[in-house]
């Protein structure tokens, strides 16, 4: 069984060719994900974002520059977010001299918290990520 | 119990083991520390950190006391965990805007 996507969207002021080398460029990307990355854009290529020490491990399935992007996502020594396990999508939209930025994060175990081995270790997987995002922009983090 | 407390907490790897330990059934220091090398006083100060971020609950069992998963607790990291995509979005604005306008 699969849980909701999870989804977020943000409007940048930069049109969509600009925003869409920060999915696909390695500098790019550390910019605002992850220390390291190794980025090989065409289908079946390389996506490995290393983030405080969790790997995040997957492949890039689609790449229509600069509209869409689908990477496939999960975590190096997690036996159920294994690597390339859930699907990413990103939508870019332009909108007036902008862009909108929109994920939808698919195919994500679900979420059987209380008590349920996969639920867990799922979790457990996605923590240092979570855990790394946070930490590592502090005060980086715009009012919503 | 915040969010943040509660990641704080999970950010150390063997408070992660502790949470699954006690994850099927509820468990004492004694049985919890056994599978670590740290001694027991360190068990225990990791369980009052998990204990303090509303993971884990404490119930008294005897002599023993009983540590085991609080499900409430972690709702509130799923909450938080829906909210890491728009967190890492608003860095990706920033680094964006922040190179446009420098004319990168």
């Amino acid at each position: 069984m699969a849980a909701e996507p999870v989804t977020a969207a943000v409007h940048i002021d930069a049109a969509p060719e600009e925003v869409y080398e920060y999915f696909v460029d390695a500098q790019a990307m550390v910019r605002w994900m992850g220390q390291r990355a190794r980025l090989d854009p065409r289908p079946g290529g390389e996506f490995a974002v290393d983030v405080n020490g969790s790997e995040v491990r997957g492949r890039f399935v689609e790449l229509d520059p600069p509209h869409r992007l689908v990477v496939t996502w999960g975590f190096s020594g997690s036996d159920v977010l294994a690597p390339g396990t859930s699907t990413v999508e990103v939508h870019l939209r332009p909108e007036g001299s902008g862009t909108i930025v929109e994920i939808v994060h698919r195919d994500l175990p679900a979420d059987e918290w209380a008590g349920h081995e996969r639920g867990w270790r799922h979790f457990v997987g996605r923590l240092d990520t979570a855990v790394a995002a946070v930490g590592a922009a502090p005060g980086d983090r715009a009012p919503r | 119990m915040t969010a943040e407390e509660a990641f704080a907490a999970l950010a150390e790897p063997r408070r992660r083991t502790m949470l699954l330990l006690v994850r099927d059934e509820p468990r004492s220091v004694n049985e919890i520390a056994a599978h670590f090398e740290i001694s027991q006083q360190a068990v225990s100060q990791h369980l009052q950190v998990l204990r303090d971020a509303g993971l884990v609950d404490v119930r008294p069992d005897g002599q023993r006391r009983l540590y085991a998963i609080a499900p409430g607790g972690v709702r509130e990291v799923r909450q938080f965990l829906s909210e890491l995509w728009p967190e890492r979005l608003d860095r990706l604005k920033g680094a964006v805007e922040s190179d446009t306008r420098r004319g990168r």
